[in-house]
């Protein structure tokens, strides 16, 4: 199978500043299914949401339309989404262990490729900068490399010890960067196979001692485009995981020095849950999407160099997945309601935009400044 | 005067003995001789229980009642298992190839969703009332007199309130030694300074006193502390056993975290004469990230358990074990909006093997959501009388207390025959 993928490289629009305010974000669409989403992905090219979800289906729906196409072929709930440059390929990992290759031009798509990426979940799953290779991880405590063309094997690191949450590649496509169950971060040379550096991030982990069990690990994991910072969404303040009772965090990691330069955290000492997504913005602020125990989520917009969130957006469920669209004046939001939803950020114009499918919603959630 | 305990002590030893005798619906036509023979015979048989309590609610979707691609099927998948047409999770890799050694139910239904009240009717197989656990009851009748190591031991990480260990009116004899995990009981080193002969000296004053107080009073009230005496001193004896020095290959096998050492723990203490041991394995209340957390604990749970189920075999004393793995319930089959599932009284299973019971089998279903028993209804009253009625002993007869009886198992309830070999 030959796969034609655009170069990724290509940095997203810049965003308009006239138009940008996210202390005014506010949702423009909710895309509905019937089950718990666990994860979305926007494609680069701002046609097509996918999302998985507690079933063993893909959820892709056009932005423009609406039109939504379930895709099947998991045995298990998908943990993970990437798509191509061009949004014509889709890839989605699974707690079966599996990715799944879609096209996504295809009315009715069906897997051109299946790879039995890990034994136990693929918890994660990127394509790398120049579109030719995917970088998958998973609950075998491996680290994988893969051919998208053929689906095979390139590269394969071993060396965590615990299951291994989340990877990206640095944007030169020269390095890879992944995260465990217990904050164990490692930097992986793709020229030389080899393990590069480790670094310390477990202050995304915590032990819960009335049930003694770990908990922690990278929920979603994102480099910076110019490559010199990476962030890992998560937890830390480990009280009782069980009853979700942690604190989500978000740590910012300097590429050279391989340090922690960022601890963001919740301002609302209330707020307990998990970070499942985080975003750089090209005007230098972080979105977080966070799952707050109680069932309700928040968009965090924060700049890294002050001292709290300078907007927290309520939302109406916990996210799940984030992604920032390219036009960089949107963000979707997986949420545990089984809605995707698009919340934009600018101020609400006089007469927004129609709604382009019968989905849509004017409805924003409350705002709250912080 | 000495009081009237309201019966002879003849009529005391025939009900006990008759209790013992279990399985024999004709022993009210036997003799004393005979009464007696089958109750050495049982005691020579050295039946025992193995419990493990996986503490919190183990999910029985991600255990022993795996229901993949359902609506709260969760993101795991079954696999298949030794026996034909059985699948369990794929959590328990381990288990599922010893599935011929053990048997699951999976249609319990407690109606409780309350750890502690699922708890007490899952040790005691009653709702409500100060009655032993299963436990005190296999110390009281299984035990063999001149056991170094008391009838029923539970070895934990952390402490689980048993009201007298669980022995109610069996009396503290019969309660649970809870271990702390792989170390001695507390307090059982003699005091500094005390040599034996002085501590000889000690004990005999005590044992003048006890004559002197039970010459005016109920026998009763005094074996519970020469019995706690005894035993003591023989704990003293067997220290190391507690001290859980194990070999290499031991830890390379079972492992070396606690789970680990608590059931080679369990597997000294069984070899050596405890008439039940409980393991309580933590960490299975998952209200939220219930897949992540099932997947690290059972991850935990399953080789060891299953290392100690084969050193059972091998030793030849499978047969005469009953092994349960148990909780206080299990979970929601709805997938709440932390990633986790509260508690759940109403569907859910348990597995058991070894001794007395049918290897191989399930009994019972849920229904294709998991949320309803389908078939073969049961609860902690069943389940009581199938334990006892494994290691060969009449559920179905009476404690003799002192001039009172009580029902050994909920006369309302009654044995998975089926599930009996």
């Amino acid at each position: 199978m030959t796969v034609d993928i655009a170069d990724t490289t290509t940095d997203r629009t810049a965003v308009d500043p006239n138009l940008l305010a996210p202390t005014q974000s506010h949702q423009v669409h909710e895309f509905k299914h019937e089950i718990a989403l666990t994860t979305l992905r926007v494609d680069p090219t701002d046609r097509f949401l996918a999302a998985g979800a507690e079933d063993l289906d893909v959820q892709v729906w056009d932005l423009e339309s609406g039109e939504r196409r379930t895709l099947k072929g998991h045995k298990s709930w998908v943990r993970s989404i990437d798509f191509s440059a061009d949004g014509n390929r889709l890839f989605t990992a699974c707690w079966g262990g599996i990715v799944n290759v879609w096209d996504t031009s295809q009315p009715e798509p069906k897997p051109l490729q299946t790879i039995q990426a890990h034994q136990g979940a693929a918890r994660f799953v990127r394509v790398s900068p120049d579109g030719q290779q995917l970088a998958t991880c998973g609950n075998d405590l491996l680290v994988r490399v893969w051919n998208i063309a053929d689906g095979k094997l390139v590269h394969e690191f071993a060396g965590h010890e615990r299951h291994v949450y989340g990877v990206d590649f640095h944007p030169d496509g020269q390095h890879l960067v992944s995260q465990d169950l217990m904050g164990g971060i490692n930097v992986w040379d793709l020229q030389s196979g080899e393990h590069k550096k480790s670094v310390d991030g477990s202050v995304m982990t915590g032990y819960d001692n009335k049930f003694a069990a770990d908990m922690g690990g990278s929920r979603d994991l994102q480099f910076k485009p110019d490559g010199s910072q990476w962030a890992s969404a998560g937890i830390t303040k480990v009280t009782n995981s069980f009853a979700g009772v942690q604190d989500p965090i978000i740590v910012l990691f300097d590429w050279k020095t391989g340090k922690e330069v960022k601890q963001i955290k919740s301002a609302d000492t209330n707020v307990k849950g998990i970070a499942w997504g985080v975003r750089f913005h090209p005007d230098n602020f972080i979105i977080a999407a966070i799952a707050d125990r109680n069932g309700k989520g928040e968009l965090w917009f924060r700049r890294p160099e002050e001292e709290k969130a300078f907007h927290t957006m309520k939302l109406p469920s916990a996210a799940r997945g984030l992604d920032l669209l390219s036009d960089n004046l949107r963000v979707a939001v997986a949420h545990a309601d089984g809605n995707a939803r698009i919340y934009r950020m600018t101020a609400r114009p006089p007469a927004e935009e129609a709604p382009a499918d019968k989905t849509s919603t004017e409805k924003a959630a409350p705002a709250k400044d912080t | 005067m000495r009081r009237n305990q309201g019966c002879n002590p003849l009529e005391h030893e025939m009900a006990r003995r008759q209790f013992l005798t279990g399985t024999m619906a004709g022993a009210a036509g036997m003799g004393i001789l005979g009464t007696h023979a089958q109750a050495d015979q049982l005691k020579r048989q050295e039946k025992r229980i193995l419990q493990v309590f996986l503490q919190g609610g183990v999910s029985q979707l991600e255990s022993w009642d795996p229901k993949p691609g359902t609506v709260h099927g969760g993101p795991f998948q079954a696999i298949p298992t030794s026996v034909p047409g059985i699948h369990i999770s794929e959590l328990l890799p381990n288990i599922a190839q010893r599935m011929h050694m053990l048997s699951i139910v999976r249609s319990i239904n407690i109606k409780i969703n309350d750890h502690e009240q699922g708890r007490q009717f899952m040790e005691k197989g009653r709702r409500v009332g100060d009655f032993p656990y299963v436990g005190a009851v296999a110390s009281k009748y299984l035990a063999a007199p001149n056991s170094d190591l008391p009838g029923y031991i539970h070895v934990s990480s952390r402490g689980i309130s048993d009201v007298a260990g669980g022995a109610a009116f069996l009396g503290a004899k019969h309660g649970q030694l809870k271990l702390e995990g792989v170390k001695p009981p507390g307090n059982l080193a003699a005091p500094e300074g005390l040599d034996a002969v002085a501590d000889a000296g000690r004990d005999q004053l005590r044992l003048q006193f006890n004559q002197r107080f039970s010459q005016r009073r109920s026998k009763a009230l005094t074996e519970a502390y020469d019995a706690s005496y005894d035993q003591a001193a023989r704990l003293m004896n067997r220290k190391a056993m507690f001290e859980g020095k194990a070999s290499q290959q031991d830890l390379e096998r079972y492992g070396a975290h606690d789970f680990g050492r608590y059931c080679l723990l369990a597997r000294s203490l069984l070899e050596n004469g405890a008439a039940c041991v409980k393991v309580t394995h933590h960490g299975y209340d998952s209200h939220a990230e219930n897949f992540n957390f099932h997947l690290e604990q059972l991850g935990e749970f399953d080789k060891p358990f299953c290392m100690l189920l084969d050193d059972l075999e091998t030793r030849g004393l499978l047969e005469s074990t009953l092994v349960v793995i148990y909780s206080e319930f299990g979970r929601t089959p709805k997938v709440n909006v932390r990633y986790g599932r509260d508690h759940w009284g109403t569907a859910w299973s348990v597995a058991l093997g070894g001794c007395g019971i049918q290897p191989g089998a399930v009994i019972g279903s849920t229904n294709d959501k998991g949320t309803e028993v389908a078939d073969r209804e049961v609860d902690a009253g069943h389940l009581f009388h199938t334990y006892l009625q494994a290691v060969g002993l009449d559920s179905t007869a009476e404690h003799d207390l002192q001039g009172r009886s009580i029902p050994i198992g909920d006369p309302a309830a009654e044995p998975i025959r089926e599930l009996l070999a």
